[in-house]
C-alpha cells in the first residue's frame, strides 16, 4: 500500500499534519480577536506610533525585549497587570517575542516621562551604567516621511486625520519611538487599579541609623534614583531633592506609590525596607557631599 | 456529558484507534519481510 | 556502473554553498555574542545585534540547514530510488536560485526589512522566492521517487516526503501579509492569533526543517557507515506516524502563560510530552543499530559524528518537553536557558549530521579519499566542546537569572531589579562567546580538511564508489 505508493503516502502524510494544524491553529481563530476578547479603551495606533512600532521592528527590538506579560505573582509585580488578548488585536504583527535579555515592556507606557525615555535611547549606559542595550540616538538623524506613514495607515485600516499627517513634518524617528513606548499597555488603567494604598501609620524604621550606615546606602540611589534626579541629586528629568521638607513618611509614600501623573514611578517592588533606606539617604543628604 | 466533551472524547478515541491499526498493521506477521526488505535494499546500491 | 547517470555535481555545488552559508552564520553567531557582552560592538544602524541576530538564525537554518536538505536530499533519492535525478536542469536552477535567495535575505534584514517574526524575518518578495524555491525542489525530488527502480520505500524517503510537504504548507500560511511596499508587510494576522500561527510555524519548522530531514539522513548514512542495517524498518514507521502527527499540536508551547487561550497551551503541553515516544524510538534505532557494532566508535570517525548526533537528538527532545511543562516554563522561560536548549539541537544534532554526512559524500563527491581523518577527529571534539560550553555556561545562566526574576522578601517584594539579574549573566556570556569561537575553530579545521581534500590530486574514483566511509 502507501509503503509502495508515493503519492498516496504524501497524501497520508498531509492528512497527519493538518489533523493538529486545524484543531490548534486553524480553529482558535473562532474564539481569538473576536468581540468576546474585545476590552474598552484599547485604541489603533496613531500615525506617530505605527511608525514608531514599525521602527521598533526594523532594529529587531523584539530580540532582546518581551512584549508580554505572564500571570504569575513576581512577574506583575515586576512590570505590571498581566496582558490580556484583546490588548493586542491591533499588532499586526504581534511583538510578544522570546528572549528577556532586557525587560519586558509590555507595560511601559505612561511609566517614565517622555524626557526620560529621549535620554535612555541616547545612551542607555549613561542611566543604566551595566546595561548592554546598545545606543540608539542615532534615530534622531531620521525624518519621517508621511506619505509612506499615511500609506501604511491605509494598509491597516486605522483611523487617522490630515492635521495628524501633516504634523509628522519634520518629526523623526526617536520621536515616533518615544511615542510607541508610551502607549504600551497604557490603553487600560491598569496603573490605577493596582495603586499601593498605605494602610496605617508609618514609622520609619532607620530613624537611630548613624551617618555611616545612611551613606552606605548610596548604591541604591545610584542605581534607582539617579538617572532622573543626578547623581548629586540636583535634578536633571525629575527636580532637585535637594532640601525639600517633606516628612519622612510623605517621602516613602512617594517614593513606595510614585506619583502617576508626574512621570514618578513606583518603586513597591523595591520592598518597604530598600524604599526606607532610600528616604532616609536621601533625607540625610547634603551638597557638599560631608552627608 | 455535553456535546462537546462527547465529540473530544470521540476524536481522541478515533485517534488511538488509528494509531493501533497502524501498529497492527506494520507489525502483522505476514508482513513481516516485506516491512523489513527496505532497509536491506537501500545497503546494496552500489 | 549505473552510477555515472548519478548527478553527483550538484550534491557537490550545494554541500559547498550550505559550507559557506554555515561559515557565514557561526561566524556572525560569534559577532553578536560579543555584542552581548559589550554593546560598544554595535555598530548602527547596519550592524546592530538587533539586526544581525535574524542573519545568524536565518543563515544557519536557510543556508546550513536546507542547504544541507538540498545536498542530501538530491544524493539519497537517487541512490535509494536508484534512478537519476528527474532533471538536472530543474537541480542547476534550484543552486542558483538558492544562493541568490540567501544573498536578498542577508541583504535585506542587514537593511532593516524585516516582519520581525522569528525564523521568517525576511519580507514578502523574499517569501515568493523561498516558495518558488521549495516548488522546485519538490517537484524534482517527488518525480524522482515516482520513477524509482525498489518498489518499497526506505524510510528516509517516507521523512523526506513529509518534511516537503508541511514546511510548504507551514511557510505559505505563516507567510500570509498585506504589502505595503516593495520591503514592507503587515501580517495578515492580528496579536494573539498572529502568535499562535507563528508558533505553530516556529516549532513545526523545527519539527520539519531541523528534525525530519535530518532524521532522513540518520537513517541513511549510519547504515551506510557502519555497513549494518538499521535495527528496525517497522519501528521507524510507528515513530514517523507518531512524529508527523503528534508535532503539529505542539506550537503554543512557545506561547506558555500568554494570553493564547489556555486549552492550547494543554494541548501543546501534553502532546510535546508525547513526543519524547517518536523521538526516543528513533534515537533508540540508532542506538540498537550498534549492536555489536560499538567498536566502530573507536575506528569509524563517521559513526562517531552520528551517535553523538542523535545523542544530542535524545537529549534535545528529553530537554524540549520538560520546558514545555507549564511549571517548568513559568520559571525558565525568557532567560538564556532557552538559546542554550536551541543551540544543543542546532550545533550538536543537525550540524553533527550534516557533518557526518558530508564526511560520508567526500570521497564520492570529490572522487578522493579525505586529506586527514586526524583532523576530522580534531574537528570532532572541537565543536564537541564548544557546543557544551556554550550550551552549559547559559543553561546555568538562565536558571541562575531565573532564581532571581521570581525571588521574594518575606513582605512580598522582589528581592533583585531587572539590572541586578542582568549583570549576574556577563560571566556566562562571556564563556558563551569562548564556547562559539572553540566552535568556530572546529568549523575552520573542517573546511580547512575538505579544502586540501578537494585540492590533493590524484583521484581515486573507481575507489570511491565502493568505499563505504570506512576509516
Amino acid at each position: 500500500m502507501w509503503e509502495r505508493k508515493p503519492v498516496l503516502l504524501c497524501v497520508l502524510a498531509t492528512v497527519a499534519i493538518m489533523v493538529g494544524t486545524i484543531i490548534t491553529m486553524v480553529l482558535p481563530f473562532a474564539w481569538v480577536n473576536t468581540e468576546a476578547d474585545r476590552i474598552e479603551g484599547v485604541t489603533p495606533y496613531t500615525a506617530l506610533q505605527q511608525e514608531g512600532r514599525d521602527v521598533y521592528i526594523r532594529d529587531g527590538c523584539n530580540n532582546c525585549h518581551t512584549q508580554t506579560v505572564r500571570p504569575l505573582v513576581p512577574e506583575v509585580l515586576r512590570y505590571g497587570d498581566y496582558s490580556k488578548s484583546g490588548e493586542f488585536v491591533y499588532d499586526r504583527p504581534f511583538l510578544w517575542g522570546s528572549k528577556r535579555t532586557g525587560p519586558d515592556l509590555a507595560r511601559l507606557g505612561g511609566k517614565y516621562p517622555d524626557a526620560w525615555h529621549y535620554k535612555h535611547m541616547e545612551s542607555p549606559r549613561s542611566m543604566v551604567p551595566k546595561t548592554n542595550m546598545p545606543d540608539y540616538g542615532w534615530l534622531s538623524d531620521n525624518q519621517l516621511d508621511p506619505q509612506m506613514i499615511q500609506r501604511k495607515m491605509d494598509v491597516l485600516g486605522f483611523p487617522y486625520t490630515t492635521e495628524e499627517i501633516k504634523a509628522l513634518e519634520g518629526k523623526n524617528e526617536m520621536d515616533a519611538m518615544v511615542a510607541y513606548l508610551q502607549k504600551l499597555g497604557s490603553d487600560i488603567p491598569w496603573r490605577e487599579a493596582t495603586e499601593t494604598t498605605i494602610v496605617g501609620d508609618l514609622k520609619n524604621p532607620f530613624i537611630d541609623a548613624g551617618q555611616t550606615t545612611i551613606s552606605g546606602w548610596a548604591s541604591l540611589y545610584v542605581e534607582n534614583c539617579a538617572a532622573c534626579h543626578g547623581p548629586q541629586m540636583e535634578g536633571d528629568i525629575g527636580p532637585e531633592l535637594i532640601g525639600d521638607d517633606y516628612d519622612d513618611e510623605i517621602l516613602f509614600e512617594i517614593i513606595y506609590t510614585g506619583i502617576a501623573d508626574g512621570g514618578m514611578p513606583s518603586f513597591s517592588n523595591l520592598g518597604t525596607d530598600k524604599v526606607w533606606k532610600l528616604t532616609n539617604y536621601i533625607r540625610h543628604y547634603k551638597t557638599d557631599g560631608s552627608q | 456529558m455535553d456535546l462537546a466533551s462527547i465529540v473530544y472524547l470521540g476524536v481522541t478515541f478515533g485517534m488511538f484507534v488509528i494509531f493501533v491499526l497502524i501498529v497492527i498493521r506494520t507489525y502483522s506477521k505476514k508482513r513481516k519481510d516485506e516491512g523489513e526488505i527496505a532497509k536491506y535494499q537501500m545497503l546494496d546500491d552500489d | 556502473m549505473e552510477n555515472q547517470t548519478y548527478n553527483y555535481a550538484i550534491v557537490r555545488s550545494f554541500v559547498t554553498w550550505s559550507i559557506i552559508w554555515g561559515l557565514v552564520a557561526v561566524l556572525v553567531g560569534v559577532i553578536v555574542s560579543f555584542q552581548m557582552v559589550d554593546p560598544d560592538l554595535n555598530f548602527p544602524p547596519y550592524l546592530t545585534f538587533g539586526r544581525l541576530r535574524p542573519i545568524h538564525t536565518n543563515a544557519g537554518i536557510y543556508g546550513w540547514g536546507i542547504g544541507m536538505i538540498f545536498a542530501t536530499f538530491l544524493y539519497m533519492v537517487q541512490r535509494l530510488c536508484k534512478v537519476p535525478l528527474w532533471s538536472d536542469k530543474l537541480a542547476k536552477f534550484q543552486l542558483w536560485f538558492f544562493n541568490a535567495t540567501i544573498i536578498a535575505s542577508a541583504v535585506t534584514l542587514l537593511l532593516g526589512y524585516t516582519t520581525s517574526k522569528e525564523y521568517h524575518e525576511m519580507e514578502w518578495p523574499i517569501d515568493v522566492m523561498v516558495v518558488i524555491l521549495w516548488v522546485v525542489f519538490a517537484i524534482n525530488i517527488i518525480m524522482t521517487i515516482l520513477k524509482r527502480k525498489d518498489e518499497q520505500m526506505y524510510i528516509s524517503l517516507w521523512y523526506m516526503m513529509a518534511a516537503i510537504i508541511a514546511v510548504a504548507i507551514l511557510y505559505i500560511v505563516n507567510a500570509a501579509a498585506v504589502p505595503v511596499s516593495l520591503f514592507k508587510s503587515y501580517s495578515a494576522y492580528a496579536g494573539t492569533n498572529d502568535a499562535n500561527v507563528e508558533w505553530w510555524f516556529g516549532h513545526n519548522a523545527v519539527a520539519m526543517v531541523l528534525t525530519a530531514p535530518f532524521l532522513a539522513m540518520f537513517y541513511y548514512f549510519l547504515p551506510k557507515s557502519t555497513g549494518v542495517p538499521i535495527y528496525s524498518h517497522r519501528m521507524s514507521i510507528i515513530a514517523f506516524w507518531s512524529l508527523i502527527f503528534m508535532y503539529l499540536w505542539t506550537g503554543a508551547h512557545h506561547l506558555l502563560w500568554t494570553p493564547v487561550p489556555d486549552w492550547i497551551q494543554t494541548l501543546a503541553m501534553g502532546f510535546s510530552i508525547m513526543l519524547i515516544a517518536p523521538s526516543w524510538g528513533s534515537v533508540f534505532n540508532g542506538y540498537l543499530s550498534m549492536n555489536g557494532q560499538w567498536h566502530q566508535m573507536r575506528e569509524n570517525y563517521l559513526v562517531k559524528f552520528l551517535i553523538l548526533g542523535i545523542t544530542f537528538y535524545g537529549l534535545q527532545t528529553l530537554q524540549g518537553p520538560m520546558q514545555a511543562i507549564r511549571t517548568f516554563s513559568a520559571f525558565i522561560h525568557y532567560t538564556d536557558w532557552v538559546p542554550a536548549h536551541i543551540h544543543l539541537g542546532t550545533m550538536g544534532w543537525v550540524s553533527m549530521i550534516c557533518f557526518a554526512s558530508i564526511y560520508y559524500l567526500v570521497p564520492r563527491i570529490y572522487g578522493r579519499e579525505l586529506y586527514s581523518i586526524p583532523l576530522a577527529n580534531l574537528h570532532f571534539w572541537l565543536i564537541l566542546v564548544g557546543q557544551l560550553t556554550w550550551s552549559i555556561s547559559l543553561w546555568i545562566a538562565g536558571v541562575l537569572q531565573a532564581g532571581m526574576w521570581n525571588a521574594m522578601n518575606s513582605d512580598g517584594s522582589l528581592t533583585y531589579t531587572f539590572m541586578e539579574t542582568m549583570v549576574e549573566m556577563y560571566p556566562y556570556w562571556w564563556a558563551r562567546a569562548f564556547g562559539g569561537m572553540i566552535y568556530l575553530a572546529g568549523l575552520i579545521v573542517f573546511i580547512y580538511n575538505l579544502y586540501k581534500t578537494a585540492k590533493k590530486g590524484g583521484a581515486i574514483a573507481a575507489q570511491a564508489t565502493v568505499v563505504e566511509g570506512r576509516a
